[in-house]
Order: structure tokens, then sequence, then C-alpha cells
């Protein structure tokens, strides 16, 4: 009832004003079907734009331990949702949990993130909602 | 006015959501927030020649701050359809997704242009204006554009050159800003494949109805694509107390990625 409510209201808000819409979709280049929770070892921080890269050696589909490519959001979506530089390097090297969503090309270990699971167990919002969970699929 | 009741009414509705909330599953962590609008704030500042004073931090939408992890749907304001010719339209129609986003300067991290730093830029602004002149940074891979709001004409046709913001010269109606451009490069896009011809006359609108509220409109004139001019509803942008952020794109793997997509989409003959 509560989350009705909340949503009806943001789409009262919303519908008010006309957004720039979003950076661009990450929809079109990864497959909001093929998303799964990961967890590995969090190696390198690429903080930069357009996109910033997290590291991980973790799974494959194929169960083999190898480094994944997570793409984020951009540095200013990144910082001003909480998930700083700092906050991101202080897991480096520790356990990490990272919501993904594989590329649609085929690149071996390429993925979209839009949640990672930090090593205090802080969870950050860090790409777009490829799989609609909040129905706030980017695409036009 | 209308629009303020609706926005405070909407933030009254969102309150209880906001303080209700217990343990959160992976999917609904912090940073997933539900919009909450500003207030009026007051009337807007004037300058010393009694304008309107724009200057400010600008974020787009009602909240005076980023709504990138906004939890409610992205929803376009209902607009006029784009009155393309008939050439036009077919070729709008015909780019696949991949392709907008390969010509996306948000992709292939060229510039946006008149009106793209609006229209496809969802990043911050910063605006400095004093009488006679508009300072415009923004954001979004660092960009920028001095304006004379003097009312001089444009560049005679003879010293015209293509330029990504286009020659741009602006005067006072009342209390809004009309900002006039021509001669931008046609490598731009007004917003989403709306390509244009060299022939784009872009006449855009500022006005700040109350402190922490600034809106933005703009008309496309363009004789070659179009069959007649098209004037966009008004962009709501709201004051924040942040500074601008360095934003520059330089590690750029999208372009690569989706040249590969639509290489592998064309073979198997999808659009």
């Amino acid at each position: 009832m509560r989350a009705t409510a909340s949503l009806a209201c943001g789409l009262l808000v919303l519908l008010t004003w006309s957004p720039a819409f979003a950076h661009h979709a990450f929809a079109v280049e990864f497959d909001a079907t093929k998303c799964s929770d990961i967890t590995g070892t969090l190696t390198k921080v690429s903080y930069e734009n357009p996109h910033a890269y997290v590291f991980v050696n973790g799974k494959n589909p194929a169960g083999e331990t190898v480094e994944l490519t997570f793409q984020l959001s951009s540095t200013s979506n990144l910082k001003r949702g909480g998930a700083t530089y700092a906050a991101l390097n202080g897991s480096v090297n520790k356990e990490v949990t990272v919501r993904g969503c594989l590329s649609r090309n085929g690149t071996d270990n390429r993925y979209a993130a839009s949640f990672i699971k930090l090593a205090d167990g802080t969870i950050q919002r860090v790409g777009q909602d490829v799989e609609g969970i909040f129905g706030t699929k980017l695409w036009r | 006015m209308r629009i303020y009741v609706v926005l405070i009414v909407a933030a009254l509705c969102v309150l209880p959501v906001a303080t209700g909330a217990q343990e959160k599953p992976f999917v609904q962590a912090r940073g997933s927030v539900v919009p909450v609008p500003l207030p009026p704030g007051g009337p807007p500042p004037r300058m010393s020649d009694g304008h309107v004073d724009l200057s400010g931090v600008w974020f787009p939408g009602p909240t005076g701050k980023a709504n990138a992890w906004s939890v409610v749907p992205e929803q376009r304001a209902k607009e006029d359809p784009i009155p393309f010719q008939p050439w036009a339209e077919a070729k709008y129609k015909s780019f696949t997704r991949v392709d907008l986003e390969l010509g996306s300067a948000n992709v292939n991290c060229s510039p946006v242009g008149t009106p793209g730093m609006f229209t496809d830029n969802a990043y911050v602004h910063q605006i400095d204006t004093k009488p006679g002149q508009l300072i415009h940074l923004i954001e979004n891979n660092n960009r920028w554009r001095v304006i004379h709001t003097d009312g001089r004409p444009h560049k005679k046709p003879e010293d015209l050159e293509p330029l990504f913001n286009g020659d741009e010269t602006a005067h006072w109606e009342g209390d809004t800003l009309v900002i006039d451009s021509i001669s931008i490069d046609e490598r731009t896009w007004i917003r989403d494949g709306w390509f244009h011809s060299d022939q784009l006359h872009v006449i855009e609108r500022l006005r700040r109805p109350s402190l922490n509220y600034l809106e933005y409109q703009f008309t496309i004139e363009d004789p070659k694509v179009l069959t007649k001019p098209w004037t966009s509803t008004w962009m709501t942008l709201s004051l924040g107390h942040e500074d601008l952020t360095e934003n520059f794109c330089t590690r750029n793997e999208n372009v690569e990625q989706l040249q590969k997509l639509a290489e592998q989409q064309k073979a198997a003959g999808k659009k």
C-alpha cells in the first residue's frame, strides 16, 4: 500500500516537469535478462567518465574464476549518490557483491552494475536500473 | 502557481514512505530516492538593471539535487509531434536503438550543442548573469558558453561559421531571457536522433518564476527538415547548493562495444 502511494505521488511530481533524459540507455548495450549477484574480490577501481569501472575476480557463468569488468555510472552520479572514490577504494582486495547484467554483444565478462555491496556491508547504487526493478528502465 | 501546489502535495504524500522504511533489500539501497520537490522559495532576485538574476547552480528536475537514482520512472511531458518532412520522418524512424546510442553525444563524447546542453544532459548547470551577459557552465564534459544579453545582432553572414553552440545572442522579453542561435554544426542533435540542417534556428527561453526554480523552453525552426516550427514544453530545473564537479569524458569504451553489437545485429538482420 505504502509502495503504491509512493509511486503514485512520485508520478504526480514527475508528470509536472519534463526532465533531461538519462545520460544514455545501458539497456541497449547490456542484457536485462542476464543479470545476477556476483561475489568476488574487488581488484581495481577506475573512477573516470563517461563511466567508472570496477574489476572483480569472480566466477563467470561457466564457473571459472576470472577478472570481471563492471561498468558503473558517471563519477558525477556516483559521488552524489554516495559511491565516492574513497568508498569504493576502501573495498579493494576485499570481498564485494555486485548486481550485474551481461553485455549483449558477447564480450567476455563485461557487465553493467546497478548495485554493489562493499566489504563493510554498505550497499551503494552505482548504475542504471537495467532490469527495470523500479520501473525505471531508461529507454524512451 | 499550480505546479507548486502539486509539488507540495506530492511531497507530503512521500513523507510517510520516506520515514517508514525499515530493512531494505539489496535492490532498495541507499541512493534510490523518491523525489521531494523544493518549495518556491520566494521571489527571484534581480540584477542592478532590474532584470531577473538567473544565477545559480541548477539541477534538472524539482529537487535541487541529483535525481539519477530516483525510483520513479522518467516521464517526458506530452508535446506536439515533431513536424518532420516525409524524408526526414523516414530517416528518423530508420534509426535502431544502437544507432541512437552510437550517435548520442553522451556516448561518443562529442559536443551536445544547442539545445542539447539542456535536452541531452541529465547533469548540473551553473549560470552566472550580470547586466548584459550570461555565463553558462555545464558540468557534463566541462562545457561552457558566454552570451551577450543586450540584444545585439548576429554576426554578418560572411562572418558566420558552423559552431556546436552556434552564433548566439540574447535579449529580454519582460522577465524571460530569449537566446537566439544560428549557424549550428550539423553534427549535433536536437535530442534523441532528431537531426537538423545548416538552416537550424534555435530560440531558447529561460525564466526564473521564483527563487528556487528555473524554467527552460526551446523553439526549433528548420525549413530543410521540418514543415513548421516546433516548441517544447517548459522544462523545470531547481536551485542546488553544491559546486559543479569535474566531468571530463576520457575513458570511452561504449562506442567500440556498441559498434560490435551493431555489426552482430546487422549480420542477424535485426533492427
